[in-house]
C-alpha cells in the first residue's frame, strides 16, 4: 500500500475516533459510553498501527499492541468486574446539560481545538500530524467536558480515560519515537487509573449507596442552607 | 439532443415504475427479518392500482390545498428526477434547471403542501402529524445544509454530476474521513426524512404515535394512491442521490447510447436493493425513539456532518 | 548509585510491610526506611550543594541542586510523617485492624517512592508518569478513614488531578514534538534547555500553558484548587503532611523546571503568566482563609496561598527572587508539616475539625497549643520564622525588579492571609476551655514528631547552615539560565 492510501486510512480512523468521542458525550447509558470508549480505543490502536507502518517504527507497533490489550479489553473487563453490573448498566439521569446542548458545545470545542492545532501546525509538518493533533486535542477537551457534565462515577472515569486516549492519539503522530519505556509506563499508568477509580467507585457505592458522585457536595466552606 | 430527452424520460419512467418495487422489497425484508412471511414484493403496485379504482371522498370543509396536494406530492419527485443522475453519469436534457439545492427545495415543496393539507381537513390527527413532521424537518434542515455545503466545497460545485466524481477520483478519496462522515450523516437524514425507525414507524397503526403517516389519513381513492406513489418515489429519489452522488457513483451509463442506459437500470436497482438491506437491518436492530429524543438523533447527525466539514476544512 | 538506593528503599519497604511479622513490624519498617532515605538524601544534598550534578544512569536518573533540595524535603517530611503515623494508627485503629494498618504503610511507602521519583527522573515523559503515580498511590490514603466525606474528597482528588495530568501529558508531547523538530538530544531537562532557543515559540508557549494548567491543578492553583482543601483536610494527618507539605511542591517543581526552558522570550512572556496565576491563587486563598470553619482546611488553603507566592517569585525571575522562591519551598515544607502535625494532635485531643468548638488549647494541652501557635505564626509569616524571611526576600526582590503593582497586591494578600490565620489560631489556642474534658495523653511518637518538626521551623528563620545555603543558591541557579 502506498503512503498516500495509508495516510487516507489514518485520516478515516481519525474521523471515526472523533465520532466515538462525540458518542461518549452523547450516550445516555453508562454501558453505551463504555462501548464507545472501547471502539475509540480500537481506533486509537489502528491509528498507531497505521502510523507505525508508515514510519516503520517498532515503537508504534508496540504502542498499538499495548493499547489493544489494555484499553478495549482489560479496562472494560476490570471496570465491570470492580464496579459491578448494576452500576454499569445504569441510566444516566442526572446530567448537568442535556444532550443536544452537550453536542453543540462538543462541536464548539472541536472547532476550538482545530484552531489551537492550526496555530501550532506549520506548513512543513507532515500531513499525518495535521490529522491526529487536532483530533487528539478535541478528544482531550471533550473528555474534560464529559467529566464536568456527567455525574456518574463510571462515566467520569471513562472521561479521564478518554482524555488520555486523546493525548495518546495526538502523541502517536507528534511524538512517534518517545522512549518505549515511557510509553509502557504510560499504558500501565492508564491501567492503574482505571483500577484505582473503579475501586474507589465501588467503595463509594458500598459506603454511600450512590455512584452519582457529582451529587456529593458536602465539603465546602459555607454551610448549605 | 433527442437522445438526452429520451433518456430523461426513461429516467422518469424508471423512477415511477420501480419505486413501489423498492418499497415492496423493503417491507418484505423487514417482515422476513422478524421471522414472518410478509406481503408479496408487488403489494405496493396492487395497493396503488386498487386505490385508483376507488371512490374519492373529500371533506366539504377543506380547501383547494387539500385537493392539489396529492398532485404536488406526486409531481415533485418527478421534477427532481429530471435533475439528478439516476441512470447516467452525464447531465441530461433538463439537468441544467437546478442543482442539488434546487432538488432539495422541490422535495421540500411537496412536504410543505402535505403538511398544509394535513392541517386543512380539521382531522385532529393531521395537525399532530404535521407539527411533528415540521419538528423533524427543521431539525433535519441544518444537517441537509451542512452536508450539501461540505459536498459542494469538496467538488467546487453543487451540480450533482460534478459532485459524484469528486469523491472517487482518485479512489483513495473514497476513504476521506469527511466523505465517510457525510455518508453517515446522510444515512441518518434519510432515516429521518422518510420516517423510518428509530425516528418514526412507517408500519405503525396507532395515530397518536404517528409522525409521517397521519398526514395522509384523510385521503382516499385517487388522492391516497398519488400520495402513496409520491412517497415511494421520494424515497427512491433520495436513495438515488445518496447512492449515485455520494457513495457509489459506479454502474451508471457513461456512453450516450440507449444500450448503456438500459444496462444501467438493473445495476442501479441492485445498488438500491443492497442499500435497502442495510436500511432494514438498521431499522430492525433499533427501537423507535421517543418523540423528544428525535432531537438527539438529529443532533447526532448534525454533529457528524459538522465534523465532516471541520475535517475537510482544516 | 546513591539515587538508586533512594528509589529502591521505599519499594523494598512497601514489600516488607505486607509481610505479617509482628505487631510493630510495619511501623518499624516504615520509620527505618524513611530514616535511611532521609540520611541518603542528606548525603545527596551535601554532594549537590557545591553545584555538581549527581548522575546515576546517564540521561535517565540524575540530580542537581533543585532536585536535591526536593529530595531532602521529601526525606525529612516522610520521616517525621512515618513517626507520627505510629501514634496516629495507635489512636485510630484497634488491634484487630492490623490488615488495614499494613495496607496503610504499604501505600505510604509507595506514595513516598512516587514522590522521590519526580525530582530524580530526568526523562520528562517519565516525570509525568511519576507525577501521575503520586496521585494514584495517594488516593486510598486520602480515603483511608472511609467516611462519606473522605470518599468524596478522594474522588474529587483523583478526578481533577488525573484530568490535569492528561492536559499536562499533551503539553509534554508538544514539547517533545517541538524539540524533535530542531535537535536530536535526549528528552531530558538539560537536553530541553540546550535546544530551547531553537524550538518554535508557538509550540513552546502552547506546551507551557497546557503544563501550567495541567500540573497547576495538582499544585492547587486557583481556579483548579477545588479538590485541594477537601483532600488535604479529609486525609489522615500524617498523609496531609505529605500531601500539603511536599506533594504540591514536588509537582510545582516540574512547572518551575520550565522557567529556564521558556527563557526570556518576549513572545512567550512566561513571567507574567506565572505572576498572574500566582497572584490569583494568593488572593482567592487569602479571602477563603477568612471564612474557613475547619482548621485542617485552614492549613490547606494556606498551602494554596504559599504555592501562589512561589509562583509569583518564580515569575519575577531575578536572581534574588529565585533565591526567595527556593527558600520559600524549603520554609513552606517544614512549616506546613509542623502545622499539620499540630492539627493532627489537636484532632486526637478534640475529636473535631471545627475551629469554633476548640478553645483554650494552651490550657488543655500545652504542647499541642504551643506547637499550633508556633506553626500558625510561622506559616502566616511572623518575623522570627523561615516563612517570614522567604516572603520578605521575595517582596524585596520584586521591588528591586520594579514590579510594584504585583508586589503591592501580593503584600496586601499576604497581610490578609496573616490576619485570617492568626484570627483562627488565636481563637483556638487562647480563651477559656469550653468544657473541662480530661486531658488526653498524646502518644510519645506524636510528641516526638512534633518536637522534630518544630526544630527546623525555629532554626531556619535565624540560622541557615552553610551547606544548606549553598544548596539553596544552587537550586536557585537551576531555575535561571
Amino acid at each position: 500500500m502506498t503512503t498516500a492510501t495509508l495516510t487516507q486510512l489514518n485520516a478515516l480512523t481519525g474521523g471515526l475516533f472523533l465520532l466515538c468521542t462525540f458518542g461518549i458525550v452523547a450516550m445516555r447509558q453508562v454501558l453505551g459510553i463504555l462501548k464507545m470508549f472501547i471502539l475509540q480505543s480500537i481506533f486509537l490502536s489502528i491509528s498507531a498501527f497505521l502510523l507505525g507502518y508508515i514510519h516503520m517504527s517498532i515503537h508504534l507497533f508496540a504502542v498499538a499492541a499495548l493499547t489493544l490489550m489494555v484499553k478495549p479489553l482489560l479496562i472494560p473487563y476490570l471496570l465491570k468486574r470492580m464496579v459491578g453490573n448494576e452500576v454499569t448498566a445504569r441510566r444516566e439521569i442526572s446530567q448537568l446539560v442535556d444532550i443536544p446542548s452537550s453536542l453543540l458545545i462538543a462541536v464548539l470545542l472541536t472547532i476550538l481545538s482545530y484552531f489551537i492545532a492550526n496555530h501550532l501546525l506549520s506548513n512543513t509538518t507532515p500531513i499525518i500530524s495535521k490529522v491526529n493533533l487536532p483530533i487528539g486535542l478535541a478528544c482531550l477537551l471533550l473528555g474534560a467536558y464529559t467529566i464536568i457534565v456527567r455525574q456518574e462515577a463510571v462515566a467520569q472515569t471513562i472521561g479521564i480515560l478518554t482524555m488520555e486516549n486523546g493525548a495518546f492519539f495526538a502523541g502517536v503522530s507528534i511524538a512517534p519515537d518517545l522512549p518505549l519505556i515511557a510509553e509502557v509506563a504510560a499504558a500501565f499508568d492508564v491501567l492503574i487509573i482505571a483500577i484505582v477509580m473503579g475501586l474507589l467507585a465501588r467503595k463509594i457505592y458500598e459506603k454511600v449507596g450512590i455512584t452519582t458522585v457529582g451529587e456529593m457536595n458536602h465539603l465546602r466552606e459555607v454551610e448549605k442552607l | 439532443m433527442t437522445n438526452k430527452i429520451i433518456f430523461n424520460i426513461i429516467q422518469v419512467i424508471v423512477v415511477m415504475s420501480l419505486s413501489p418495487l423498492v418499497k415492496g422489497v423493503n417491507d418484505r425484508m423487514k417482515e422476513w427479518i422478524q421471522s414472518r412471511k410478509g406481503p408479496s414484493i408487488l403489494q405496493p403496485y396492487r395497493d396503488i392500482y386498487k386505490l385508483f379504482h376507488k371512490d374519492e371522498v373529500v371533506s366539504e370543509h377543506c380547501s383547494w390545498i387539500f385537493r392539489i396536494t396529492p398532485y404536488l406530492v406526486f409531481i415533485t419527485p418527478i421534477f427532481v428526477t429530471l435533475l439528478i443522475p439516476v441512470l447516467t453519469d452525464y447531465p441530461l436534457f433538463f439537468a441544467f434547471m437546478g442543482d442539488m439545492l434546487g432538488g432539495g427545495f422541490i422535495l421540500a415543496l411537496g412536504g410543505f403542501f402535505a403538511t398544509l393539507a394535513a392541517v386543512d381537513t380539521g382531522n385532529p390527527y393531521g395537525p399532530i402529524g404535521a407539527s411533528r413532521t415540521r419538528m423533524v424537518g427543521f431539525l433535519a434542515e441544518p444537517v441537509f445544509m451542512i452536508v450539501f455545503f461540505t459536498v459542494s466545497f469538496v467538488a467546487g460545485s453543487t451540480i450533482p454530476y460534478i459532485v459524484q466524481k469528486a469523491w472517487v477520483t482518485p479512489l483513495s478519496n473514497f476513504f476521506e474521513p469527511s466523505h465517510i462522515l457525510v455518508m453517515l450523516a446522510f444515512i441518518m437524514l434519510i432515516i429521518a426524512e422518510t420516517g423510518r425507525i428509530p425516528v418514526d414507524n412507517p408500519s405503525g397503526h396507532f395515530e397518536l404515535a404517528m409522525i409521517d403517516e397521519s398526514k395522509g389519513l384523510e385521503y382516499s381513492g385517487r388522492g391516497a394512491a398519488l400520495m402513496k406513489w409520491g412517497g415511494c418515489m421520494k424515497f427512491f429519489v433520495l436513495l438515488c442521490i445518496f447512492l449515485n452522488v455520494l457513495v457509489t457513483p459506479w454502474g451508471l451509463a457513461s456512453e450516450n447510447n440507449i444500450g448503456a442506459v438500459l444496462l444501467a437500470v438493473p445495476l442501479v436497482l441492485i445498488k438500491i436493493l443492497a442499500f435497502v438491506i442495510v436500511l432494514v437491518i438498521i431499522e430492525s436492530s433499533l427501537a423507535k425513539l421517543r418523540l423528544f429524543r428525535i432531537t438527539e438523533f438529529l443532533g447526532a447527525a448534525f454533529i457528524t456532518s459538522v465534523a465532516a466539514m471541520i475535517m475537510y476544512f482544516f | 548509585m546513591i539515587l538508586i538506593y533512594i528509589l529502591i528503599i521505599p519499594i523494598i519497604a512497601s514489600l516488607l510491610t505486607v509481610l505479617p511479622l509482628g505487631k510493630r513490624w510495619p511501623e518499624g519498617v516504615s520509620i527505618i526506611s524513611s530514616l535511611l532515605v532521609f540520611l541518603l538524601s542528606i548525603k545527596t544534598a551535601i554532594s549537590a550543594s557545591d553545584g555538581s550534578v549527581i548522575t546515576a544512569i546517564n540521561g535517565w536518573i540524575s540530580c542537581d541542586g533543585l532536585s536535591a533540595l526536593l529530595l531532602l524535603l521529601i526525606g525529612f517530611v516522610s520521616l517525621v510523617s512515618s513517626i507520627f503515623s505510629w501514634g496516629y494508627m495507635e489512636k485510630h485503629l484497634s488491634q484487630r485492624q492490623w490488615r488495614k494498618k499494613r495496607r496503610y504503610y504499604y501505600r505510604l511507602a509507595l506514595f513516598v517512592f512516587s514522590m522521590l521519583c519526580v525530582p530524580v527522573f530526568s526523562q520528562i515523559a517519565l516525570v509525568w508518569v511519576a507525577v501521575e503515580l503520586t496521585t494514584l498511590f495517594s488516593v486510598f490514603l486520602v480515603s483511608f478513614e472511609n467516611t462519606t466525606d473522605a470518599l468524596e474528597a478522594a474522588w474529587k482528588y483523583v478526578v481533577l488531578t488525573c484530568m490535569g495530568a492528561a492536559l499536562a501529558l499533551i503539553g509534554i508531547l508538544i514539547l517533545y514534538w517541538g524539540m524533535r523538530a530542531v535537535s536530536s538530544e535526549p528528552f531530558t531537562w538539560t537536553g530541553l534547555i540546550h535546544s530551547s532557543d531553537t524550538i518554535a515559540p508557538s509550540l513552546l508557549k502552547t506546551a507551557f500553558l497546557f503544563i501550567l494548567v495541567g500540573f497547576g491543578t495538582k499544585v492547587g492553583l486557583v481556579p483548579l484548587h477545588t479538590w485541594l482543601p477537601d483532600a488535604h483536610s479529609q486525609a489522615p494527618s500524617p498523609v496531609c503532611v505529605l500531601l500539603s507539605g511536599i506533594e504540591t511542591t514536588t509537582v510545582l517543581y516540574v512547572i518551575l523546571r520550565l522557567i529556564p526552558v521558556l527563557g526570556s522570550s518576549p513572545s512567550i512572556n512566561a513571567g507574567n503568566w506565572f505572576i498572574a496565576a500566582g497572584l490569583v491563587s494568593v488572593a482567592v486563598a487569602a479571602f477563603l482563609l477568612i471564612q474557613v470553619r475547619d482548621y485542617k482546611r485552614l492549613f490547606a488553603f494556606s498551602t494554596v496561598e504559599h504555592m501562589g507566592i512561589i509562583m509569583v517569585a518564580a515569575g519575577i525571575g531575578t536572581a534574588s527572587a529565585r533565591m526567595g522562591a527556593t527558600y520559600q519551598i524549603l520554609a513552606h515544607s517544614i512549616t506546613k508539616s509542623l502545622c499539620f502535625f499540630a492539627a493532627g494532635a489537636l484532632f486526637i485531643i478534640a475529636e473535631t475539625r471545627e475551629i469554633g468548638s476548640v478553645r483554650g488549647l494552651i490550657r488543655t494541652s500545652p504542647l499541642t497549643g504551643a506547637s499550633l501557635l508556633i506553626g500558625g505564626l510561622a506559616i502566616a509569616g511572623a518575623p522570627p520564622f523561615a516563612v517570614f524571611l522567604s516572603e520578605f526576600s521575595i517582596l524585596k526582590a520584586g521591588i528591586e525588579a520594579g514590579r510594584y503593582i504585583p508586589i503591592s497586591l501580593l503584600l496586601i494578600f499576604i497581610i490578609t492571609a496573616f490576619c485570617a490565620v492568626m484570627f483562627h489560631i488565636n481563637s483556638m489556642v487562647f480563651g477559656r476551655p469550653s468544657n473541662s474534658k480530661v486531658t488526653v495523653q498524646l502518644p510519645p511518637s506524636i510528641i516526638l514528631s512534633l518536637v522534630i518538626a518544630v526544630v527546623p521551623v525555629l532554626l531556619f528563620g535565624i540560622y541557615v547552615p552553610v551547606k544548606l545555603e549553598h544548596l539553596l543558591i544552587n537550586a536557585a541557579s537551576v531555575l535561571g539560565r
